[in-house]
């Protein structure tokens, strides 16, 4: 058989296997098109129009006549030296840290406490922590504002009868500190119940025998965590960190509920809170803008370490 | 087959469109005038805004009014979001104390040539007047006011033998002393006033003949350090350790309400809107009363804080004629003694009648009228002071320095 028939006969042969491999390889792209497709509408628009009023002197007074005149790069510039920015930016990563830190490694307590509960006490501690999540934040603030209320509040009523103090009359929102302490406890104790219950469904792909086979060789409890079980739920940890960076970074509701504008100051603020002040209290929407930029890049920087530990885990698992 | 569908379906749109088009031709031309007003309306004076929608749409062929209420804490997002999006309502209730940034910014029409088209404008209420109006020209009608009275306790007073309001600061200091002597309940305070609540600690600064920010020289100055604020500053001061609970020196007005604390039994007085005896609670109404704040001179009222709405109509509104008729049916004479019979203050001196919310109205201060003045309120500098003063942070001369410094840098932003 000559080369031009052999040609003539490969070729029908030829062709479905390139149509299968093409239409294989693009099955992948074509499940993640919807998703892509669907953010692209969403987030396009908003993100050019914020980029284009972060360019602009967009206020209140540009507003009211429909145009923002071009400033370039003014706006990021008058951020970045603004002290106020730099003071908050610093409570917002302590903030953060203090509130992640917090959650994930409360949160991984609680789980590994499921694991070892008697069933029934096992089902109440899931049934409360699922109804924790099922309260809205701003029922939960209000929650809060009742129970650390000043005048007869159930919080300064239970550490005074406990003899931990006087805190008659004690004000938990008079300080800084104490108002974002306030706010710390009530987003942790809001976030604590998604983190338990995906560390509670790692928890349950940790192999048994491996387990085990390391008490067998007499590994103390803590040994038998460290080697065993976090290789396990490490990559469940590094995402929960990362959504917990990006939720506790960017937080709203809760501070401002709970502090309350008329007690809102400077001295107070998170990142969420001075995006706010700026972009809609003081009606600079072009600063407002930019802060939101240079958010977005902050938050990326604090969790690339997380994304790449997470796709490195995945990987290799 | 599929040309007799086609066919079907083309004939239906066919009809549906001709349908739609003669129904529209049938039909008279229908306009909507919409009206942005406050919660307070909706739930304190509905009669009022149904008889102003009424006269307007009798005196209006093919208009209806459609009025959407809001709440104060986000109208003005709201309205932001309908300028960029140039949407906004034909008429918008402002606190008194917004209206002056939306000026500023030509988000209003100027109404000046047509003043005379509104009962009583020759006789408004100074404090509502001064916010309506920026850089000589008006743009906005007022629409009523509220005053600022003590509300007390009739009966803890009468047990302690105190007869009759007050004639001055000193002798109210001394009258909640007496009350203070005749009531040891735990957690009792004679007086309940939040530290920082700007509105009340700042009619001391005006009664010692201060202010907050005066307009020279083609820029803004905080007075807040000048001799005579320094005065009512300290007067609030000491009035505030005397009869208040110290744990109230860094507290809002918001949480907790004050009428909420005179509610649960735990003071005798407090002072604010004079709406607050609305809320003093079921078992205290009878026993509750008001007067007007004495001044620190015998005999004389602290001048008050003159809260209030005014009605303006955005640049944005197509309808702008409609909506100062609106305007002028919703603040007729009749409508505003309907709202004075609600308890609010009407919008013009000719219409006050003696009451106690009337006679507090007489004596009373407003806000220096600068754009950017809603910042200043927002940046909490004033709550800020008050705390810094009443909890010893600061002396009241360097915390007021502060504050007169903060202040005008936020006035003179351009």
């Amino acid at each position: 058989m000559g080369a031009t028939a052999e040609a003539a006969v490969g070729r029908p042969r030829r062709r479905p296997l390139v149509w299968r491999r093409i239409a294989n390889g693009s099955v992948p792209y074509l499940l993640v098109a919807p998703v892509v497709l669907v953010l692209f509408a969403v987030l396009a628009y908003p993100i050019y129009y914020l980029v284009r009023i972060s360019l602009e002197d967009f206020t209140l007074f540009t507003l009211a006549k429909g145009v923002g005149p071009y400033i370039g790069l003014k706006n990021f510039s008058s951020v970045l030296h603004d002290q106020v920015f730099w003071h908050t930016l610093l409570r917002t990563v302590v903030f953060t840290a203090v509130n992640v830190t917090l959650t994930i490694v409360g949160g991984t307590l609680i789980a590994l406490l499921l694991k070892r509960l008697w069933t029934p006490v096992r089902i109440l501690l899931t049934v409360g922590l699922i109804l924790v999540w099922a309260m809205p934040p701003v029922v939960a603030v209000q929650v809060w504002i009742w129970m650390t209320n000043v005048q007869n509040g159930v919080l300064n009523y239970v550490l005074t009868t406990l003899h931990f103090g006087n805190y008659d009359g004690h004000n938990w929102f008079g300080s800084p500190i104490s108002s974002l302490g306030m706010a710390t406890t009530l987003i942790v104790w809001g976030a604590l119940p998604f983190v338990v219950i995906t560390v509670y469904a790692a928890l349950s792909q940790v192999p048994h025998e491996l387990v085990e086979a390391a008490q067998i060789d007499g590994a103390p409890s803590w040994r038998v965590f460290k080697d065993v079980t976090m290789p396990v739920i490490a990559p469940i940890l590094y995402l929960l960190t990362c959504l917990s960076i990006l939720w506790d970074f960017g937080v709203f509701t809760q501070v401002y509920l709970l502090i309350g504008q008329p007690a809102i100051v400077p001295a107070n603020y998170v990142m969420g809170i001075y995006l706010w002040e700026q972009a809609e209290v003081l009606d600079l929407y072009g600063r407002g803008a930019a802060i939101s930029i240079l958010m977005l890049v902050i938050v990326a920087a604090m969790s690339i370490f997380y994304v790449r530990r997470m796709v490195r885990t995945a990987e290799i698992t | 087959m599929r040309y007799r569908v086609l066919a079907v379906v083309a004939a239906a749109i066919a009809l549906s469109v001709v349908a739609a088009r003669s129904a529209t031709a049938g039909s008279t031309t229908s306009h909507t005038l919409t009206v942005w007003l406050q919660v307070d309306a909706q739930n304190g004076w509905p009669q009022v805004v149904a008889a102003a929608n009424q006269a307007f749409e009798a005196n209006h062929n093919g208009w209806n009014v459609n009025v959407q209420y809001q709440s104060w804490g986000d109208h003005l997002q709201k309205f932001d979001a309908t300028i960029a999006a140039n949407d906004t309502p034909d008429v918008i209730e402002m606190g008194n104390t917004e209206m002056t940034k939306y000026m500023a910014a030509g988000a209003f029409a100027d109404i000046t040539a047509d003043k005379g088209q509104f009962d009583n404008a020759k006789y408004w209420l100074g404090g509502l007047k001064k916010s309506s109006m920026f850089n000589g020209k008006l743009y906005g009608v007022p629409y009523y006011a509220g005053s600022r009275l003590v509300t007390f306790r009739t009966d803890l007073f009468k047990k302690a033998g105190i007869k009759k309001a007050p004639a001055s600061l000193a002798k109210f200091e001394n009258d909640l002393a007496k009350v203070k002597a005749h009531d040891h309940t735990k957690g009792f305070t004679p007086f309940y006033m939040a530290g920082t609540d700007w509105y009340s600690a700042l009619s001391f600064v005006y009664d010692y003949g201060g202010s907050i920010a005066t307009f020279s020289h083609g820029k803004w100055h905080g007075t807040l350090a000048s001799k005579k604020s320094v005065a009512g500053l300290n007067a609030y001061k000491k009035f505030f350790r005397a009869t208040s609970p110290k744990s109230a020196s860094k507290l809002n007005e918001a949480n907790p309400a004050p009428y909420t604390v005179f509610s649960q039994n735990r003071t005798s007085a407090i002072f604010g809107p004079g709406w607050f005896s609305c809320c003093t609670g079921k078992k205290f109404t009878k026993v509750t009363g008001q007067f007007v704040m004495p001044s620190h001179k015998a005999g004389k009222s602290m001048p008050g804080f003159l809260g209030g709405s005014d009605l303006a109509v955005p640049e944005q509104s197509n309808s702008q004629a409609q909506a100062r008729a609106w305007m002028a049916d919703f603040t007729s004479t009749a409508n505003e003694k309907a709202l004075q019979a609600v308890g609010n203050i009407p919008n013009a001196t000719n219409l006050l009648n003696g009451t106690v919310n009337d006679r507090a109205a007489k004596a009373s201060w407003f806000v220096p009228t600068a754009k950017h003045w809603v910042d200043v309120e927002n940046g909490n500098i004033l709550r800020t002071m008050l705390g810094q003063i009443l909890t010893g942070q600061l002396s009241v001369k360097k915390a007021a320095q502060t504050a007169d410094a903060n202040i005008a840098y936020t006035l003179n932003q351009s």
